[in-house]
């Protein structure tokens, strides 16, 4: 057993980080304010579900891909996607709270379900490049 | 990579058997259901973070210990064995897949790292911890079929890089004395 600590530690630990930094820069970028077009996709399973304007009020049950009972609960209100009750155990997508930019998702793991804000006709550049 | 299968069929097998002497299978054993107790307490411990997949992975310690004092060898058998039984025993089939996933890359990361000699006890498992959480993330993504999972991954390399941090430092310790018995 030599140091404790070694230079390549040091190093490694501050690519590490730096990663760390550049995914949370580039992925706070990729969500944009959500337009009046913005929708909602609902994914059970790899596949849609359904797809709501994020201004509609809805509150939609979605089960889960296999069978057994189980579901998620979403809401959509006041152009605020959240959901409000799952079958899961971690309940991790009910913590997650409300997503209102477009780019940004909720999933459930357990029951395979994605919930992300989708803008057709592109925020920002995307319209003006287009 | 065979176990400590006990069946001896055939000739072939039982060259490859002979190379597994008792104390490797006494030793494996051993820490095995010490990693195991190490995922049994991490499993009940009730602190919840209110983030999925952020644990400390306490059960690693075992495994850093055996790839330090006893080598490859050991510590893929000693993190097999215990992935599959905490799966069997408390994690469920899913929690199985992931957490062998997880360890599959982590093992890897490890050993190399060992091997370029330049890095330390926690540097290594500070790489194993993210690369831990990486390969985890990786089946989510391939199980959802949805690479926005991707989201997620900030908050998964910080969490490896502490949980790693901490873990490496408990290993050394133990390493530490270890070398004094």
């Amino acid at each position: 057993m030599k140091k404790y600590i070694r230079k390549a530690d040091i190093i490694l630990f501050f690519l590490l980080v730096a990663c760390g930094l550049a995914a949370t820069v580039v992925l706070s970028m990729s969500h944009t304010e959500a337009g009046r077009s913005a929708r909602v996709v609902i994914e059970s399973n790899g596949s849609e579900f359904a797809e709501y304007s994020l201004y509609d009020d809805v509150s939609l049950t979605v089960p889960a891909p296999k069978q057994n009972e189980n579901y998620n609960v979403v809401e959509i209100s006041k152009g605020k996607v959240r959901v409000t009750e799952a079958s899961c155990k971690n309940q991790v997508c009910v913590k997650h709270g409300s997503i209102s930019r477009t780019g940004e998702t909720i999933v459930c793991l357990p029951n395979r379900l994605v919930v992300r804000i989708e803008d057709p006709e592109g925020g920002g550049y995307d319209t003006v490049t287009s | 990579m065979t176990q400590s299968h006990p069946d001896t069929s055939g000739s072939r097998r039982s060259a490859r058997i002979k190379s597994i002497s008792a104390s490797f299978v006494a030793r494996v054993g051993l820490m095995a259901a010490l990693a195991l107790i190490f995922s049994y307490i991490e499993a009940i411990i009730p602190y919840n973070p209110g983030i999925p997949g952020i644990k400390i992975g306490i059960a690693n310690v075992v495994t850093l210990i055996a790839l330090y004092k006893f080598g490859t060898k050991d510590a893929v058998a000693v993190s097999v064995i215990r992935i599959v039984i905490a799966g069997l025993l408390f994690n469920g089939l899913f929690g199985m897949v992931y957490s062998l996933a997880g360890a599959c890359v982590s093992l890897i990361g490890m050993i190399l790292l060992k091997k370029t000699d330049r890095f330390s006890v926690v540097g290594v498992s500070m790489a194993a911890g993210v690369l831990h959480n990486f390969g985890q993330l990786l089946v989510a993504a391939a199980l959802i079929e949805d690479l926005h999972i991707f989201f997620y991954f900030p908050v998964l390399i910080f969490s490896g890089i502490a949980a790693g941090i901490l873990v490496g430092i408990i290993a050394t310790l133990v390493l530490r004395s270890l070398k004094t018995v």
